[in-house]
C-alpha cells in the first residue's frame, strides 16, 4: 500500500489531476482555495495506491483556517505514514508562486524519510502558447524527479501513474535547509526557470480591461448576474415542465392499474402527490450548480470578488466573503466551508451571518411554487423577460439584501475593527470552461440533493399523509388528524393569514425547506381526491391563497434558518453552539415579523 | 478605512499607474504579520519586479503582476509593498 500526498499551491490543478487519475470527481474550480477538506481516492491503475488531496496553500506558514488544516494534517501524514510518497503539483504557467512551498514541504518530506515528486501541471498551456520551459534543468535545480503533465489533456497522466505506483523515488536533498535560504533559492529557481515572455499575462489583463474596468466592468457584472438570475428559474423551465408530464404520467399508469382504496391513495397522493411535486424541482438545481461551476472554472468569480470588494465592506464583509455567499445561492454547506479560506476570524463569522439568509437551492422549490401561484406566466419584449423569471430575481433581490443588511447591523452592533482584513487574491487564468467537470459537478450536486433531501421528505409524506388519510379513509381531510394538529398550531400562522394546511407544511419544513413542498402536495392531493395529480401551483390557486399570504410566505422562507445541518455546521465551524442557535432564533423571530408585517401592508394595499 | 501613515505613499505599489513596473524595496507596515508573510509567499519579495496592471475605479483593489501570476491588492495591503523610484514602462 502506497499513501500519495498530493499537494501545491492553490489553483495549481491539484484536485483536476487527482480527478484525472483516480476517476473521482472531486469539486474542482478555477478558483484559488476551492480544495476544503483532504480528499481521498485509489489510483485508477492501481487500486493498493491512495492519493490524499491536501487543500491548496502557498507556504507552510498558514495564514486561514483552511491552510491551518492542511498543513497540520499534511504534517501529520509525513510523520504517521508508513509508505508514503509526496506529490507536490506545480503551475508551469505560474511557476514562483509554488516553489517556496515545494520546498519547504521538499524538507519537510526529507526530515521524515518520505519520498518527494514535483509533478509539472498544466503543460497544455505551456505547449499550446509555444512557450519554453527547461523541465530537466529545473528537476536538476529541485534536486527531485519532475513529471511534465496536463491534467486537462491528460497528456503524461501514464508517467505519473507509473512513477506514483513504484514508490521508490528519491527524498529530496533539502533536509537541514534553512527557511530564509528555502525562499532566497525558490526565488532564483523561480527567476531562472519560469517561461519567457508574459503571453498569458498579457492576454490575461486584455480581457481584465473590459471585465474590471470602471464602467465596462460594473456593466459586465450585472449583465451576468442578471443572466445567472434569470436563466435559473427560465433555462429550468422545459426541463422542470419535462419532469413533471414524466411524474404524472408514471403516477395515472401506476394508479389505473391499482384497485381503488388505500393502497391507491397511499400512491397517488403520499408519493406522486408528495415526492413526485418535491422532484420537479430537482432541475432547477441541476441549472444552478451548472452555471456557478461555469462562472468558477472561467476565472470570472475570482474578478468579481474584486469588483464586490468595496460594496461589500461597507456592510463589514469583503470581497472573499462573495465566493461563499454565491456558493450560498446553491447550499449554505458548501458555502460555510467556503468561508475558510477568509483569514479573518471576524469576517468570516460576519460571513457565516448573511450565508442562511442567501436564497439557497432549498428554498427555490418554495419561491418556484409561490411564484407559480402569485404570478402570471407571462412574457414581455418579444419573450426575452419572463415575469415569473423576474419575480424570481426580486426575491432573489430581496434575500441577498436581507443578507448583507443583518451583516451591516450586526458590525454596527459588535466591537470590531471596521477597516477589515488585509484583501490579497490571486486572479486564475481565463479558460474555457471544462463542461465535462462541470456537467459531472452539477449531476453530483442534483443527486446529493434528491438523496439528502429526498429520505426526509418520503419520510414527512407518509407521515402527512397517513394523519391525512385517518380516521375516515380520505374521505374529509378537514376531520382528520392532521387537521386536528394543524388547528392547534394555527394561531402562530393565522395572524400571517395561512391556514392550518400551511402551518403543517412550514413546521414539516423545518426538517427541510424542501419537504413544504412535498407536504403542499400531500394535503392537497389527498384534499382534491377527485382531480387527483393536478400540479399542485394549479390546486392552490384554486384553494383560494391570497396575494398578500403568498407574499407573506415569501418573506418567511428568505429569512427563516430552517435547516438543521446548516445550524450544526455553524456551530461547528464557529466553534460556539450559541453563535448557531442564536442566529436560528433570531432569524425565526426576524422572519415572523417580517412576514406579519408584509401581510398586512400587502392586504392594506390590495384592499 | 484606516490607512497607515507609514510608509509614504508615493513610493507604494497603490501609486503606480497602469503598465508602470517597479522593483520592490521592502515590505513595510503590514496591518497584520500574516499580510505581509502571505505578500513573501506569493512574490512579493526584496528585489523582484512588479507591474500594475489594472486600476479599477471607486477604491476597488488594484491589478499587479508579479513572477508570472497575477494578484489583487486593496489599498492597505498595496501600500505596504514598498518599491523602487525609478520606472521602466
Amino acid at each position: 500500500m502506497i499513501n500519495v500526498l498530493l499537494v501545491g499551491a492553490p489553483n495549481s490543478g491539484k484536485s483536476a489531476l487527482f480527478n484525472r487519475l483516480t476517476g473521482l470527481k472531486h469539486k474542482v474550480a478555477n478558483y484559488p482555495g476551492i480544495t476544503i477538506d483532504v480528499g481521498s481516492g485509489s489510483l485508477t491503475s492501481n487500486p493498493q495506491v491512495t492519493l490524499w488531496d491536501f487543500p491548496g496553500t502557498y507556504s507552510l506558514s498558514p495564514v486561514s483556517g483552511e491552510e491551518r488544516i492542511a498543513i497540520a494534517g499534511l504534517r501529520s501524514a509525513l510523520h504517521d505514514s508508513q509508505d508514503a510518497l509526496v506529490a507536490m503539483v506545480l503551475d508551469a504557467t505560474r511557476l514562483e508562486k509554488g516553489l517556496t512551498y515545494c520546498l519547504q514541504v521538499a524538507r519537510e518530506a526529507a526530515q521524515a524519510g518520505k519520498s518527494f515528486v514535483v509533478l509539472l501541471n498544466m503543460m497544455d498551456l505551456i505547449e499550446s502558447d509555444s512557450l519554453e520551459l527547461d523541465v530537466s534543468g529545473l528537476g536538476t535545480a529541485l534536486g527531485v524527479s519532475i513529471y511534465p503533465v496536463s491534467a486537462r489533456t491528460a497528456k503524461g497522466i501514464a508517467a505519473v501513474e507509473q512513477a506514483l505506483q513504484t514508490g521508490d523515488q528519491n527524498v529530496a536533498p533539502w533536509a537541514d535547509t534553512p527557511d530564509a535560504l528555502i525562499r532566497g533559492t525558490a526565488q532564483q529557481i523561480g527567476k531562472r526557470f519560469t517561461p519567457k515572455g508574459d503571453l498569458l499575462v498579457r492576454r490575461q489583463a486584455l480581457i481584465d480591461q473590459w471585465l474590471l474596468g470602471t464602467v465596462s466592468g460594473g456593466f459586465a457584472f450585472v449583465i451576468i448576474m442578471t443572466l445567472f438570475f434569470q436563466a435559473i428559474f427560465t433555462w429550468a423551465a422545459p426541463l422542470m415542465d419535462g419532469v413533471e408530464a414524466v411524474v404524472i404520467a408514471i403516477g395515472s399508469i401506476m394508479t389505473s392499474v391499482m384497485p381503488e382504496g388505500f393502497l391507491a391513495d397511499f400512491v397517488g397522493d403520499a408519493i406522486f402527490g408528495g415526492l413526485g411535486a418535491f422532484l420537479v424541482f430537482v432541475p432547477l438545481v441541476f441549472i444552478l450548480t451548472l452555471i456557478i461551476g461555469a462562472l468558477e472554472d472561467s476565472g470570472y468569480l475570482a474578478r468579481a470578488a474584486l469588483i464586490c470588494h468595496r460594496p461589500l465592506s461597507l456592510f463589514g464583509l469583503s470581497g472573499k466573503s462573495f465566493v461563499p455567499l454565491l456558493s450560498g445561492v446553491a447550499c449554505a454547506i458548501p458555502a460555510i466551508y467556503a468561508a475558510r479560506t477568509m483569514s479573518s476570524m471576524q469576517e468570516r463569522l460576519l460571513t457565516y451571518v448573511a450565508i442562511p439568509l442567501m436564497p439557497c437551492s432549498a428554498r427555490l422549490p418554495v419561491y418556484a411554487l409561490l411564484i407559480a401561484i402569485l404570478i402570471p406566466n407571462e412574457t414581455a419584449l418579444g419573450g426575452l423577460i419572463g415575469w415569473q423569471g423576474l419575480a424570481m430575481s426580486a426575491i432573489y433581490f430581496f434575500g441577498i439584501s436581507t443578507a448583507l443588511l443583518v451583516a451591516a447591523v450586526v458590525n454596527r452592533m459588535g466591537d470590531r475593527d471596521r477597516s477589515g482584513g488585509p484583501f490579497i487574491l490571486e486572479l486564475p487564468a481565463y479558460r474555457l470552461p471544462a463542461s465535462r467537470t462541470i456537467f459531472s459537478a452539477a449531476l453530483n450536486r442534483a443527486g446529493h440533493f434528491v438523496r439528502k433531501a429526498g429520505s426526509a421528505i418520503f419520510a414527512v409524506t407518509v407521515v402527512v399523509w397517513f394523519f391525512g388519510y385517518f380516521p375516515n379513509g380520505g374521505e374529509d381531510l378537514s376531520s382528520s388528524w392532521l387537521a386536528s394538529i394543524g388547528r392547534f398550531i394555527e394561531p402562530v400562522f393565522s395572524p400571517l393569514g395561512l391556514d392550518w394546511r400551511y402551518g403543517v407544511a412550514i413546521i414539516a419544513s423545518f426538517l427541510a425547506r424542501e419537504v413544504f413542498v412535498g407536504t403542499l402536495g400531500t394535503i392537497f392531493g389527498i384534499e382534491s381526491a377527485d382531480a387527483d395529480l393536478v400540479p399542485l401551483a394549479d390546486q392552490i390557486t384554486a384553494s383560494g391563497l391570497t396575494v398578500a399570504s403568498g407574499a407573506a410566505l415569501v418573506v418567511f422562507f428568505t429569512i427563516a434558518l430552517q435547516c438543521v445541518s446548516t445550524v450544526a455546521l455553524l456551530a461547528r465551524e464557529a466553534n460556539s453552539a450559541r453563535f448557531a442557535v442564536t442566529l436560528m432564533t433570531g432569524y425565526l423571530v426576524l422572519a415572523w415579523v417580517a412576514a406579519f408585517v408584509v401581510y398586512n401592508l400587502a392586504a392594506a394595499l390590495l384592499s | 478605512m484606516s490607512i497607515p501613515t507609514q510608509p509614504s505613499a508615493s513610493t507604494s505599489l497603490w501609486c503606480l499607474a497602469v503598465g508602470e513596473s517597479r522593483e520592490i524595496v521592502s515590505i513595510e507596515g503590514a496591518k497584520a504579520d500574516s499580510a505581509a508573510q502571505r505578500l513573501v509567499d506569493i512574490g512579493f519579495r526584496e528585489g523582484q519586479r512588479v507591474t500594475c496592471l489594472m486600476r479599477p475605479g471607486f477604491g476597488a483593489p488594484r491589478v499587479y503582476a508579479v513572477g508570472g501570476a497575477t494578484y489583487s491588492l486593496d489599498q492597505q495591503t498595496a501600500i505596504c509593498v514598498i518599491v523602487s523610484e525609478e520606472s521602466r514602462t
